[in-house]
């Protein structure tokens, strides 16, 4: 009998039974090369999860969420081991991009989401933690060449900082060149915030990070006078 | 009715129902409460419902009274509910900030504390368990992930709950601190709301 290995990874996630979902990826990568599993089960089953945890269908809590991230960053992971054993430049393809909280935000459970989805996705992350500042996240994105910044904040009170790391981009003439990525619980629920606050965009949920930060890359990149990286 | 003379209530978040209750029985205190359920921080589409329908019950054709908030940003709109004469809230971004003070709460928070205030230590397991469904080694995972430390804020109210937090640690993966707080900060928080509120409906 043919077994429906995305259902599975999906229910395994929906249970966050990280284990059970990382024996069904081996599982369906034992019939397969391990190289397809970004593209023809994880990202689908993701895709298919997001969309459901976006619209807070029953089932799909903050620990279905963490787990899909951990199973993405545990497939990450096995790539770049086999990369490794095969010798191959474990280079990333994308990026670099920053994240991080923006200033007296302390809570890192969606940031570390999107960047382990941006990270299986194939960008480079640089992850600046919780209760960062306005230079600090400038800083950050100028030496590392970043072309995007991913600020998270879960409340209104800590979200009002996100503008302040829009005036600080505006300061250093950075505007545009780097593009800010605003995300977190309250402009989940009031996606008018991010306009307000400067941002240049927002996704729905940590799983629809990637497609983000790829529009927003290329809007830096246009802003630069650059072609397609 | 000058602002002054205005009838003055509280709408509290349940989570501060005890200290509170308190601070009104040792006369520190003159405030009357309504109290809404603490979990209604889960869902916070539908605790601004309730704050709103609160505060419409508080405030009857738009005659009625001051009213204080006695609660974090918990809402979406949580700035905005509280804006307007005769409106104020607690200041912090929370409860564990209201009842710590910024200085502490900012300390212990960049020491990656989690905090547990004495009503949801009681109820914990149905608060990670049943709201954030962490379950098996994934609670310790995440837990271990993000913070170094379960905080234990002792009111001094209740006994500390020494079964249930000694529970939590174990199925959490975290040590459990118990750290004595004063009423003071909350105290001078909702004292200085209700000045603010009082001073914003004079004008």
């Amino acid at each position: 009998m043919n077994r429906d290995h995305r259902q599975e990874l999906l229910d395994a996630i929906q249970q966050a039974d990280r284990a059970g979902a990382n024996a069904i990826i081996q599982d369906w990568a034992a019939g397969h090369s391990y190289q397809q599993v970004v593209s023809d089960l994880l990202s689908p089953t993701l895709e298919t999860f997001g969309r459901l945890w976006a619209h807070r269908e029953l089932g799909f809590s903050l620990a279905t969420g963490y787990v899909a991230a951990k199973v993405a960053e545990d497939v990450l992971a096995r790539l770049l081991e086999e990369a490794g054993a095969r010798g191959e430049a474990q280079a990333t393809l994308k990026g670099p991009v920053v994240l991080g909280n923006v200033e007296d935000d302390f809570h890192p459970l969606g940031r570390k989401m999107v960047g382990a989805f941006l990270r299986a996705d194939g960008w480079e992350v640089h992850d600046l933690g919780v209760d960062v500042s306005p230079a600090q996240f400038l800083d950050a994105a100028e030496a590392q060449g970043a072309r995007v910044i991913g600020a998270s904040a879960m409340m209104y009170t800590t979200a009002k900082n996100a503008a302040k790391l829009r005036e600080e981009l505006e300061r250093r003439g950075q505007a545009g060149r780097i593009q800010l990525a605003l995300g977190g619980a309250v402009f989940k629920l009031r996606p008018e915030l991010v306009a307000t606050f400067g941002g240049d965009g927002t996704a729905p949920s940590a799983v629809e990070a990637p497609a983000l930060f790829e529009r927003l890359w290329q809007c830096a990149t246009a802003q630069r006078g650059e072609g397609a990286p | 009715m000058t602002a002054s003379t205005r009838p003055i209530r509280c709408i509290a978040c349940s989570i501060f129902k005890k200290e509170i209750e308190a601070l009104r029985a040792a006369g520190r205190l003159d405030l009357p409460v309504d109290y809404l359920p603490s979990m209604l921080h889960m869902v916070p589409e539908r605790l601004e419902t309730r704050l709103q329908t609160a505060l419409a019950e508080a405030r009857p054709e738009g005659a009625g009274a001051t009213v204080v908030f006695a609660y974090g940003d918990c809402c979406g709109h949580m700035e905005e509910l509280a804006e307007g004469p005769g409106l104020a809230r607690s200041e912090g971004i929370n409860c564990c900030e209201i009842i710590l003070g910024s200085d502490t709460y900012r300390t212990l928070r960049r020491e990656g504390a989690f905090f547990l205030m004495p009503e949801w230590a009681l109820g914990w397991k149905q608060i990670f368990v049943n709201q954030l469904g962490l379950l098996g080694p994934c609670a310790r995972e995440f837990m271990r992930e993000m913070h170094t430390r379960l905080v234990y804020l002792d009111t001094g109210i209740l006994p500390v709950p020494e079964a249930e937090l000694a529970e939590a640690s174990a199925f959490l993966g975290l040590p459990v601190e118990v750290r004595p707080v004063s009423l003071d900060p909350l105290l001078a928080s909702l004292e200085q709301a209700a000045h603010a509120a009082r001073a914003h409906d004079a004008e």
